[in-house]
Protein backbone atom coordinates (compact mmCIF):
# COMPACT_ATOMS: atom_id res chain seq x y z
CA UNK A 1 0.00 0.00 0.00
CA UNK A 2 3.05 2.22 1.08
CA UNK A 3 5.03 1.26 -2.27
CA UNK A 4 1.66 2.01 -4.54
CA UNK A 5 1.37 5.67 -2.92
CA UNK A 6 4.81 6.17 -3.10
CA UNK A 7 4.30 5.17 -7.15
CA UNK A 8 1.72 7.35 -7.59
CA UNK A 9 3.39 10.55 -5.77
CA UNK A 10 6.82 10.24 -8.06
CA UNK A 11 4.81 9.61 -11.27
CA UNK A 12 2.55 12.85 -10.75
CA UNK A 13 5.85 14.99 -9.84
CA UNK A 14 7.40 13.67 -12.60
CA UNK A 15 4.42 14.22 -14.64
CA UNK A 16 3.84 18.24 -13.05
CA UNK A 17 7.84 18.62 -14.25
CA UNK A 18 6.84 17.49 -17.68
CA UNK A 19 3.54 20.19 -17.77
CA UNK A 20 6.17 22.84 -16.53
CA UNK A 21 8.62 22.64 -18.99
CA UNK A 22 5.39 22.53 -21.67
CA UNK A 23 4.17 25.72 -19.72
CA UNK A 24 7.58 27.76 -19.56
CA UNK A 25 8.48 26.81 -23.06
CA UNK A 26 5.37 28.41 -24.51
CA UNK A 27 5.27 31.35 -22.11
CA UNK A 28 8.62 32.22 -23.29
CA UNK A 29 7.57 31.22 -27.48
CA UNK A 30 5.05 33.81 -26.74
CA UNK A 31 6.68 36.41 -25.28
CA UNK A 32 9.48 36.02 -27.90
CA UNK A 33 12.42 35.37 -26.22
CA UNK A 34 15.11 34.11 -27.23
CA UNK A 35 14.75 29.96 -26.34
CA UNK A 36 17.65 29.25 -28.24
CA UNK A 37 20.20 27.01 -25.66
CA UNK A 38 23.57 27.05 -25.78
CA UNK A 39 24.60 23.50 -23.91
CA UNK A 40 28.39 24.45 -24.18
CA UNK A 41 28.06 27.67 -22.67
CA UNK A 42 25.80 26.10 -19.53
CA UNK A 43 27.87 23.25 -19.11
CA UNK A 44 31.19 25.61 -18.59
CA UNK A 45 28.96 27.94 -16.44
CA UNK A 46 28.23 25.51 -14.24
CA UNK A 47 31.08 23.66 -14.08
CA UNK A 48 33.15 26.85 -13.90
CA UNK A 49 34.06 29.38 -11.05
CA UNK A 50 32.13 32.35 -11.07
CA UNK A 51 32.63 35.87 -8.57
CA UNK A 52 29.27 35.74 -7.05
CA UNK A 53 27.30 32.30 -6.01
CA UNK A 54 23.76 31.67 -7.61
CA UNK A 55 21.06 31.75 -5.35
CA UNK A 56 17.89 29.35 -6.52
CA UNK A 57 15.10 30.15 -8.77
CA UNK A 58 16.26 33.06 -9.42
CA UNK A 59 19.32 33.88 -12.56
CA UNK A 60 20.03 37.99 -11.58
CA UNK A 61 20.60 37.86 -8.10
CA UNK A 62 23.84 36.71 -6.67
CA UNK A 63 25.24 35.98 -3.01
CA UNK A 64 27.93 38.71 -3.56
CA UNK A 65 31.66 37.66 -2.81
CA UNK A 66 34.66 39.66 -2.60
CA UNK A 67 36.77 40.51 -5.02
CA UNK A 68 40.85 40.83 -4.17
CA UNK A 69 42.90 41.92 -7.24
CA UNK A 70 46.00 43.27 -7.29
CA UNK A 71 45.93 46.03 -10.25
CA UNK A 72 48.76 47.06 -12.95
CA UNK A 73 50.05 49.56 -10.39
CA UNK A 74 50.60 47.14 -7.69
CA UNK A 75 47.66 48.29 -5.81
CA UNK A 76 44.95 46.28 -3.65
CA UNK A 77 41.88 46.16 -4.48
CA UNK A 78 38.85 45.02 -2.26
CA UNK A 79 35.33 45.28 -3.08
CA UNK A 80 32.22 43.29 -3.31
CA UNK A 81 31.47 40.61 -6.65
CA UNK A 82 27.97 42.83 -6.87
CA UNK A 83 29.33 45.58 -8.09
CA UNK A 84 30.27 43.75 -11.01
CA UNK A 85 27.30 42.34 -11.62
CA UNK A 86 25.81 42.36 -15.39
CA UNK A 87 28.90 43.96 -17.22
CA UNK A 88 29.29 46.84 -14.88
CA UNK A 89 32.85 48.40 -14.19
CA UNK A 90 33.89 49.71 -10.64
CA UNK A 91 37.08 51.01 -10.24
CA UNK A 92 38.14 50.73 -13.27
CA UNK A 93 37.32 46.64 -13.06
CA UNK A 94 34.82 44.42 -14.66
CA UNK A 95 34.24 40.87 -15.73
CA UNK A 96 35.51 39.93 -19.33
CA UNK A 97 32.85 38.43 -21.99
CA UNK A 98 34.70 36.68 -24.52
CA UNK A 99 38.51 37.09 -25.31
CA UNK A 100 41.37 35.27 -23.53
CA UNK A 101 39.91 36.08 -20.10
CA UNK A 102 36.49 34.99 -20.23
CA UNK A 103 34.40 35.30 -16.97
CA UNK A 104 37.40 36.39 -15.40
CA UNK A 105 37.96 39.78 -13.74
CA UNK A 106 40.16 42.08 -15.62
CA UNK A 107 41.56 45.80 -15.45
CA UNK A 108 40.23 48.15 -18.30
CA UNK A 109 43.09 50.30 -18.82
CA UNK A 110 42.66 53.72 -19.95
CA UNK A 111 43.79 52.78 -23.65
CA UNK A 112 41.11 50.48 -23.77
CA UNK A 113 42.98 47.04 -23.41
CA UNK A 114 41.90 44.52 -20.90
CA UNK A 115 44.77 43.64 -18.41
CA UNK A 116 44.60 40.83 -15.88
CA UNK A 117 45.03 41.39 -12.73
CA UNK A 118 47.01 39.14 -10.17
CA UNK A 119 43.17 37.69 -8.62
CA UNK A 120 42.99 36.51 -5.17
CA UNK A 121 39.44 36.62 -5.06
CA UNK A 122 37.05 34.86 -2.94
CA UNK A 123 35.36 33.41 -5.76
CA UNK A 124 32.15 30.63 -5.58
CA UNK A 125 35.03 27.83 -5.93
CA UNK A 126 37.08 29.13 -3.10
CA UNK A 127 34.22 30.06 -0.49
CA UNK A 128 33.35 26.47 -1.46
CA UNK A 129 36.13 25.12 0.02
CA UNK A 130 36.33 27.33 2.61
CA UNK A 131 33.12 25.75 3.88
CA UNK A 132 34.28 22.26 2.86
CA UNK A 133 37.02 23.21 5.25
CA UNK A 134 34.97 24.08 7.86
CA UNK A 135 32.84 21.06 7.63
CA UNK A 136 35.54 19.04 7.88
CA UNK A 137 37.26 20.95 10.90
CA UNK A 138 33.54 20.59 12.50
CA UNK A 139 33.22 16.68 11.32
CA UNK A 140 36.86 15.60 12.59
CA UNK A 141 36.35 17.42 16.34
CA UNK A 142 32.91 15.63 16.60
CA UNK A 143 34.71 12.46 16.56
CA UNK A 144 37.44 13.89 18.92
CA UNK A 145 35.53 15.86 21.30
CA UNK A 146 33.75 12.28 21.61
CA UNK A 147 36.39 10.66 22.42
CA UNK A 148 37.52 13.46 25.00
CA UNK A 149 34.01 13.79 26.73
CA UNK A 150 32.98 10.11 26.45
CA UNK A 151 36.57 8.16 26.80
CA UNK A 152 36.50 5.01 24.97
CA UNK A 153 32.59 4.44 24.48
CA UNK A 154 31.85 3.52 21.02
CA UNK A 155 30.52 6.24 19.72
CA UNK A 156 26.71 7.16 18.13
CA UNK A 157 24.71 8.31 15.33
CA UNK A 158 26.88 10.65 12.97
CA UNK A 159 29.75 10.13 14.61
CA UNK A 160 29.74 6.54 14.49
CA UNK A 161 29.51 6.99 10.79
CA UNK A 162 32.29 9.06 10.73
CA UNK A 163 34.29 7.06 13.00
CA UNK A 164 33.75 4.26 11.05
CA UNK A 165 35.16 5.89 7.54
CA UNK A 166 37.95 7.19 9.87
CA UNK A 167 38.76 3.60 10.50
CA UNK A 168 38.40 2.68 7.18
CA UNK A 169 40.52 4.63 6.33
CA UNK A 170 42.99 4.30 9.04
CA UNK A 171 43.19 1.10 10.12
CA UNK A 172 42.23 -0.90 7.12
CA UNK A 173 44.26 1.14 4.71
CA UNK A 174 46.97 3.50 5.83
CA UNK A 175 48.23 1.13 8.91
CA UNK A 176 48.52 -2.41 6.48
CA UNK A 177 50.35 -0.08 4.00
CA UNK A 178 52.63 1.87 5.87
CA UNK A 179 52.59 -0.39 9.27
CA UNK A 180 54.82 1.54 11.90
CA UNK A 181 54.84 4.79 10.13
CA UNK A 182 51.40 5.20 9.57
CA UNK A 183 50.67 7.37 13.02
CA UNK A 184 53.44 9.69 11.30
CA UNK A 185 51.56 10.27 7.94
CA UNK A 186 48.27 9.58 8.89
CA UNK A 187 47.43 13.08 9.80
CA UNK A 188 48.29 14.57 6.22
CA UNK A 189 46.49 11.10 4.21
CA UNK A 190 42.82 11.56 6.47
CA UNK A 191 42.45 15.31 6.16
CA UNK A 192 43.14 14.58 2.30
CA UNK A 193 40.69 12.20 2.63
CA UNK A 194 38.12 13.86 4.13
CA UNK A 195 38.48 17.06 2.38
CA UNK A 196 38.28 15.57 -1.07
CA UNK A 197 35.09 13.36 -0.18
CA UNK A 198 33.54 16.67 1.45
CA UNK A 199 34.38 18.90 -1.62
CA UNK A 200 33.17 15.90 -3.79
CA UNK A 201 29.90 15.83 -1.95
CA UNK A 202 29.12 19.26 -1.85
CA UNK A 203 29.68 19.84 -5.44
CA UNK A 204 27.03 17.68 -5.88
CA UNK A 205 24.42 19.04 -3.98
CA UNK A 206 23.10 21.86 -6.22
CA UNK A 207 22.00 24.82 -4.35
CA UNK A 208 24.47 26.82 -1.78
CA UNK A 209 26.10 25.85 -0.43
CA UNK A 210 26.94 23.13 -2.26
CA UNK A 211 27.40 23.38 -6.40
CA UNK A 212 30.67 24.77 -6.62
CA UNK A 213 32.21 22.25 -8.81
CA UNK A 214 35.85 22.01 -6.72
CA UNK A 215 37.77 18.51 -7.42
CA UNK A 216 36.44 18.79 -10.93
CA UNK A 217 38.67 21.71 -10.93
CA UNK A 218 42.55 21.15 -12.22
CA UNK A 219 43.43 23.59 -9.58
CA UNK A 220 41.99 22.18 -6.35
CA UNK A 221 43.35 18.77 -7.94
CA UNK A 222 46.43 20.07 -8.37
CA UNK A 223 47.03 21.56 -5.15
CA UNK A 224 46.46 18.06 -3.82
CA UNK A 225 48.48 16.17 -6.13
CA UNK A 226 51.09 19.27 -5.38
CA UNK A 227 51.14 18.25 -1.56
CA UNK A 228 51.43 14.30 -1.85
CA UNK A 229 53.79 15.09 -4.14
CA UNK A 230 56.24 17.69 -1.66
CA UNK A 231 55.31 14.61 1.43
CA UNK A 232 56.62 11.90 -0.97
CA UNK A 233 60.25 13.99 -1.97
CA UNK A 234 60.60 15.62 1.21
CA UNK A 235 60.48 12.66 3.24
CA UNK A 236 62.33 9.91 0.55
CA UNK A 237 64.60 8.15 1.90
CA UNK A 238 68.53 7.76 0.41
CA UNK A 239 67.44 4.45 -0.56
CA UNK A 240 64.78 6.03 -2.29
CA UNK A 241 66.82 8.81 -4.28
CA UNK A 242 69.43 6.30 -5.02
CA UNK A 243 66.98 3.54 -6.88
CA UNK A 244 66.26 6.59 -9.23
CA UNK A 245 69.90 7.79 -9.79
CA UNK A 246 71.24 4.35 -9.68
CA UNK A 247 68.62 2.24 -9.90
CA UNK A 248 69.62 -1.90 -9.36
CA UNK A 249 69.60 -3.09 -13.38
CA UNK A 250 72.56 -3.72 -16.00
CA UNK A 251 74.65 -1.10 -16.40
CA UNK A 252 74.33 -0.56 -19.87
CA UNK A 253 70.69 0.99 -19.09
CA UNK A 254 72.09 3.19 -17.45
CA UNK A 255 75.82 4.63 -17.59
CA UNK A 256 76.72 6.04 -21.20
CA UNK A 257 72.81 6.64 -22.04
CA UNK A 258 71.12 7.46 -17.95
CA UNK A 259 68.10 5.43 -19.62
CA UNK A 260 66.60 4.34 -16.31
CA UNK A 261 67.38 7.71 -14.57
CA UNK A 262 65.15 9.38 -17.04
CA UNK A 263 62.28 6.97 -16.58
CA UNK A 264 62.45 7.16 -12.96
CA UNK A 265 62.96 10.95 -12.86
CA UNK A 266 59.89 10.83 -15.28
CA UNK A 267 57.79 8.82 -12.77
CA UNK A 268 58.32 11.02 -10.16
CA UNK A 269 56.17 14.01 -11.62
CA UNK A 270 53.53 11.39 -13.51
CA UNK A 271 52.32 9.74 -10.44
CA UNK A 272 51.36 13.05 -8.74
CA UNK A 273 50.15 13.94 -12.34
CA UNK A 274 48.09 10.94 -12.40
CA UNK A 275 46.48 11.75 -9.32
CA UNK A 276 45.78 15.07 -10.53
CA UNK A 277 44.07 14.13 -13.37
CA UNK A 278 41.92 11.24 -12.44
CA UNK A 279 40.31 12.84 -9.67
CA UNK A 280 39.53 16.27 -11.73
CA UNK A 281 38.62 14.04 -14.66
CA UNK A 282 36.11 11.92 -12.59
CA UNK A 283 34.47 14.55 -10.87
CA UNK A 284 34.11 16.62 -13.91
CA UNK A 285 33.24 14.19 -15.95
CA UNK A 286 30.15 13.31 -13.38
CA UNK A 287 28.90 16.75 -13.45
CA UNK A 288 29.06 17.33 -17.12
CA UNK A 289 27.11 14.43 -17.68
CA UNK A 290 24.73 15.17 -15.26
CA UNK A 291 24.53 18.93 -16.51
CA UNK A 292 24.16 16.70 -20.48
CA UNK A 293 21.36 15.04 -19.13
CA UNK A 294 18.95 17.97 -17.90
CA UNK A 295 20.27 19.64 -21.20
CA UNK A 296 18.68 17.22 -23.11
CA UNK A 297 15.11 18.20 -22.33
CA UNK A 298 15.88 21.52 -23.99
CA UNK A 299 18.08 20.35 -26.90
CA UNK A 300 15.26 17.88 -27.50
CA UNK A 301 12.80 20.69 -27.15
CA UNK A 302 14.73 23.18 -29.44
CA UNK A 303 15.51 20.52 -32.37
CA UNK A 304 11.79 18.98 -32.53
CA UNK A 305 9.39 20.41 -30.47
CA UNK A 306 7.84 21.00 -27.01
CA UNK A 307 6.29 18.05 -26.95
CA UNK A 308 9.16 15.80 -27.23
CA UNK A 309 10.82 18.14 -24.45
CA UNK A 310 8.51 17.55 -22.15
CA UNK A 311 7.95 13.68 -22.78
CA UNK A 312 12.26 13.94 -22.40
CA UNK A 313 11.84 14.96 -19.27
CA UNK A 314 11.31 12.67 -16.75
CA UNK A 315 13.37 10.68 -18.66
CA UNK A 316 16.25 13.40 -18.52
CA UNK A 317 15.14 13.49 -14.52
CA UNK A 318 15.54 10.07 -14.23
CA UNK A 319 19.04 9.62 -15.72
CA UNK A 320 20.24 12.40 -14.02
CA UNK A 321 19.18 11.63 -10.51
CA UNK A 322 20.95 7.76 -11.32
CA UNK A 323 24.17 9.64 -12.83
CA UNK A 324 23.64 11.47 -9.31
CA UNK A 325 23.55 8.38 -7.05
CA UNK A 326 26.13 7.19 -9.13
CA UNK A 327 28.23 10.32 -8.28
CA UNK A 328 27.84 9.63 -4.50
CA UNK A 329 29.33 6.65 -5.06
CA UNK A 330 32.44 7.78 -7.54
CA UNK A 331 32.78 10.77 -4.80
CA UNK A 332 33.81 8.11 -2.06
CA UNK A 333 36.00 6.01 -4.44
CA UNK A 334 37.57 8.90 -5.69
CA UNK A 335 38.31 10.13 -2.66
CA UNK A 336 39.84 6.56 -1.17
CA UNK A 337 41.71 6.02 -4.26
CA UNK A 338 43.75 9.52 -4.12
CA UNK A 339 44.21 8.44 -0.37
CA UNK A 340 45.22 4.91 -0.86
CA UNK A 341 47.77 6.22 -3.83
CA UNK A 342 49.46 8.68 -2.08
CA UNK A 343 49.96 6.33 1.24
CA UNK A 344 51.36 4.16 -1.76
CA UNK A 345 53.69 6.87 -3.50
CA UNK A 346 54.54 7.98 0.51
CA UNK A 347 55.28 4.26 1.50
CA UNK A 348 57.37 3.54 -1.65
CA UNK A 349 59.79 6.58 -1.02
CA UNK A 350 60.33 5.00 2.19
CA UNK A 351 62.09 2.17 0.92
CA UNK A 352 64.87 0.49 3.08
CA UNK A 353 67.80 -1.73 1.95
CA UNK A 354 65.85 -4.68 1.02
CA UNK A 355 69.53 -6.88 1.25
CA UNK A 356 67.84 -8.57 4.56
CA UNK A 357 64.90 -10.24 2.63
CA UNK A 358 67.08 -12.46 0.98
CA UNK A 359 68.12 -15.17 2.82
CA UNK A 360 64.80 -15.55 4.43
CA UNK A 361 63.29 -16.64 0.95
CA UNK A 362 59.84 -16.47 2.41
CA UNK A 363 58.69 -13.23 0.72
CA UNK A 364 57.25 -15.25 -2.04
CA UNK B 1 38.54 26.14 -22.37
CA UNK B 2 38.70 27.53 -18.92
CA UNK B 3 38.32 24.47 -17.29
CA UNK B 4 41.88 23.29 -18.25
CA UNK B 5 43.87 26.64 -16.94
CA UNK B 6 44.45 26.28 -13.11
CA UNK B 7 43.38 29.21 -12.01
CA UNK B 8 46.49 31.23 -9.38
CA UNK B 9 44.18 32.82 -6.92
CA UNK B 10 42.05 29.24 -6.51
CA UNK B 11 45.12 27.17 -5.83
CA UNK B 12 46.44 29.79 -3.67
CA UNK B 13 42.81 29.57 -1.67
CA UNK B 14 43.05 26.09 -2.01
CA UNK B 15 46.93 26.00 -0.55
CA UNK B 16 46.09 27.77 2.31
CA UNK B 17 43.16 26.44 3.26
CA UNK B 18 44.24 23.03 2.84
CA UNK B 19 47.13 24.08 5.35
CA UNK B 20 44.98 25.32 7.20
CA UNK B 21 42.92 22.63 8.18
CA UNK B 22 45.62 20.00 8.29
CA UNK B 23 47.60 21.95 10.91
CA UNK B 24 44.61 22.50 12.76
CA UNK B 25 43.79 18.65 12.58
CA UNK B 26 47.16 17.41 12.83
CA UNK B 27 47.73 18.95 16.19
CA UNK B 28 44.78 18.86 17.89
CA UNK B 29 42.26 16.07 16.43
CA UNK B 30 44.05 13.29 14.34
CA UNK B 31 46.54 11.97 17.05
CA UNK B 32 43.94 12.14 19.87
CA UNK B 33 41.38 10.09 17.46
CA UNK B 34 43.77 7.56 15.74
CA UNK B 35 45.06 7.28 19.55
CA UNK B 36 41.87 6.82 21.19
CA UNK B 37 40.70 4.05 18.29
CA UNK B 38 43.68 2.19 18.66
CA UNK B 39 43.17 2.15 22.25
CA UNK B 40 39.45 1.27 22.41
CA UNK B 41 40.69 -1.61 19.45
CA UNK B 42 42.91 -2.96 22.23
CA UNK B 43 40.40 -3.06 24.75
CA UNK B 44 38.10 -4.94 22.73
CA UNK B 45 40.47 -7.35 21.95
CA UNK B 46 41.39 -7.64 25.60
CA UNK B 47 37.91 -8.02 26.39
CA UNK B 48 37.39 -10.50 24.24
CA UNK B 49 40.22 -12.74 25.34
CA UNK B 50 39.13 -12.38 28.87
CA UNK B 51 35.61 -13.73 27.61
CA UNK B 52 37.06 -16.02 26.01
CA UNK B 53 39.42 -17.33 28.75
CA UNK B 54 36.54 -16.54 31.31
CA UNK B 55 34.12 -18.87 29.69
CA UNK B 56 36.78 -22.06 29.27
CA UNK B 57 37.20 -21.14 32.62
CA UNK B 58 33.82 -21.82 33.68
CA UNK B 59 33.40 -24.90 31.13
CA UNK B 60 36.36 -25.86 33.43
CA UNK B 61 34.38 -25.54 36.55
CA UNK B 62 31.06 -26.80 35.42
CA UNK B 63 32.61 -30.16 33.81
CA UNK B 64 35.01 -30.19 37.54
CA UNK B 65 31.32 -29.20 39.66
CA UNK B 66 29.75 -32.13 37.37
CA UNK B 67 32.68 -34.52 38.26
CA UNK B 68 31.78 -33.67 42.09
CA UNK B 69 28.70 -34.69 41.92
CA UNK B 70 29.07 -37.77 40.30
CA UNK B 71 31.44 -38.97 42.38
CA UNK B 72 29.34 -37.86 45.37
CA UNK B 73 26.23 -39.63 43.95
CA UNK B 74 28.55 -42.70 44.18
CA UNK B 75 29.15 -42.05 47.62
CA UNK B 76 26.04 -41.68 48.52
CA UNK B 77 24.97 -44.88 46.60
CA UNK B 78 27.65 -46.63 48.61
CA UNK B 79 26.98 -45.82 52.07
CA UNK B 80 23.11 -46.67 51.56
CA UNK B 81 24.03 -50.08 50.39
CA UNK B 82 26.35 -50.42 53.25
CA UNK B 83 23.61 -49.02 54.98
CA UNK B 84 21.17 -51.70 54.51
CA UNK B 85 23.33 -54.16 54.32
CA UNK B 86 24.20 -53.70 58.47
CA UNK B 87 20.57 -52.90 58.99
CA UNK B 88 19.81 -56.20 57.26
CA UNK B 89 22.83 -57.62 59.54
CA UNK B 90 21.45 -56.37 62.75
CA UNK B 91 18.03 -57.20 62.33
CA UNK B 92 19.04 -61.04 61.30
CA UNK B 93 21.08 -60.87 64.09
CA UNK B 94 18.59 -59.34 67.01
CA UNK B 95 16.14 -62.06 65.18
CA UNK B 96 18.45 -65.05 66.06
CA UNK B 97 19.11 -63.65 69.59
CA UNK B 98 15.56 -63.05 69.97
CA UNK B 99 14.95 -66.91 69.01
CA UNK B 100 17.85 -68.03 71.41
CA UNK B 101 16.61 -66.54 74.42
CA UNK B 102 12.73 -67.57 73.84
CA UNK B 103 14.09 -70.76 73.50
CA UNK B 104 16.35 -70.42 76.70
CA UNK B 105 13.39 -69.04 78.63
CA UNK B 106 11.72 -71.75 77.43
CA UNK B 107 13.59 -74.42 78.33
CA UNK B 108 14.23 -72.81 81.85
CA UNK B 109 10.46 -73.05 82.32
CA UNK B 110 9.74 -76.54 81.46
CA UNK B 111 12.26 -77.75 83.64
CA UNK B 112 10.57 -75.47 86.44
CA UNK B 113 7.47 -77.14 85.54
CA UNK B 114 8.44 -80.84 85.56
CA UNK B 115 10.32 -79.83 88.87
CA UNK B 116 7.01 -78.42 90.53
CA UNK B 117 4.81 -81.45 88.75
CA UNK B 118 7.34 -83.53 90.96
CA UNK B 119 7.16 -81.98 94.39
CA UNK B 120 3.30 -81.53 93.93
CA UNK B 121 3.05 -85.05 93.26
CA UNK B 122 5.12 -86.16 96.13
CA UNK B 123 3.14 -83.92 98.27
CA UNK B 124 0.36 -85.30 96.83
CA UNK B 125 1.31 -88.93 97.33
CA UNK B 126 2.81 -87.96 100.72
CA UNK B 127 -0.87 -86.42 102.07
CA UNK B 128 -2.85 -89.11 100.64
CA UNK B 129 -0.73 -91.94 102.86
CA UNK B 130 -1.27 -89.84 105.61
CA UNK B 131 -4.77 -89.67 104.93
CA UNK B 132 -5.14 -93.35 104.10
CA UNK B 133 -3.18 -93.45 107.54
CA UNK B 134 -6.10 -91.33 109.24
CA UNK B 135 -8.71 -93.19 108.03
CA UNK B 136 -7.39 -96.59 108.86
CA UNK B 137 -6.84 -95.71 112.27
CA UNK B 138 -9.99 -94.28 112.63
CA UNK B 139 -11.41 -97.61 111.41
CA UNK B 140 -9.70 -99.76 113.63
CA UNK B 141 -10.64 -97.89 116.36
CA UNK B 142 -14.01 -97.63 116.35
CA UNK B 143 -15.29 -101.78 115.36
CA UNK B 144 -17.21 -101.63 112.42
CA UNK B 145 -20.79 -103.08 113.89
CA UNK B 146 -22.79 -102.58 110.87
CA UNK B 147 -23.19 -102.36 106.87
CA UNK B 148 -24.92 -99.27 106.75
CA UNK B 149 -23.15 -97.78 110.07
CA UNK B 150 -19.46 -99.00 107.88
CA UNK B 151 -20.92 -97.07 104.86
CA UNK B 152 -21.78 -93.91 107.01
CA UNK B 153 -18.37 -94.33 108.28
CA UNK B 154 -16.86 -94.40 104.87
CA UNK B 155 -18.59 -91.59 104.21
CA UNK B 156 -18.12 -89.84 106.96
CA UNK B 157 -14.20 -90.41 106.11
CA UNK B 158 -14.67 -89.30 102.55
CA UNK B 159 -15.88 -86.50 103.41
CA UNK B 160 -13.82 -85.44 106.13
CA UNK B 161 -10.80 -86.21 103.46
CA UNK B 162 -12.84 -84.07 101.47
CA UNK B 163 -12.49 -80.93 103.64
CA UNK B 164 -9.28 -81.91 104.17
CA UNK B 165 -8.51 -80.79 101.04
Amino acid sequence: MKKAITAIIAVAIIALMALGYADAAHHSAHQGEASEVNPQEIIFDHLGDAYGWEVPFNHSKRIPLPVIVRAQDDKWHVFMSSHLEHGEQYDGFQIAKGGDYNNKVVQVLPDGSQYRPIDLSITKNVAGIIIAALLVLLMVFKVRNWYKKNGLKAPRRFTAALELVVDFVYTDTIRPIMGKEAPKYAPYLLTAFFFILTMNLLGLIVIFPGGANLTGNLAVTAVLALLTFLVTNFTGTKHYWKEIFWPEVPKALKLPVPLMQIIELFGIFTKPIALMIRLFANMMGGHMVVIVFMLLIFIFGSMFNTVVGGVMTPISVFLSLFMLLLDVLVSFIQAYVFTILSTMFISMAHVHEHHDEAPAGDAD
Amino acid sequence: MELFKPEFGLAFWMFISFLCLFGILAKWAWPFIIKSMEERADLIDKGVAYAQEAKSNLDNAKAEADKLIAEAHAQQADILREATKMRNELIEKARSDAADEAKKVSEAAQVSLEQSRKEAEKQLRAEVGDLALQIAEKVIRRNIASDDAQKALVDQYLSEVETKN
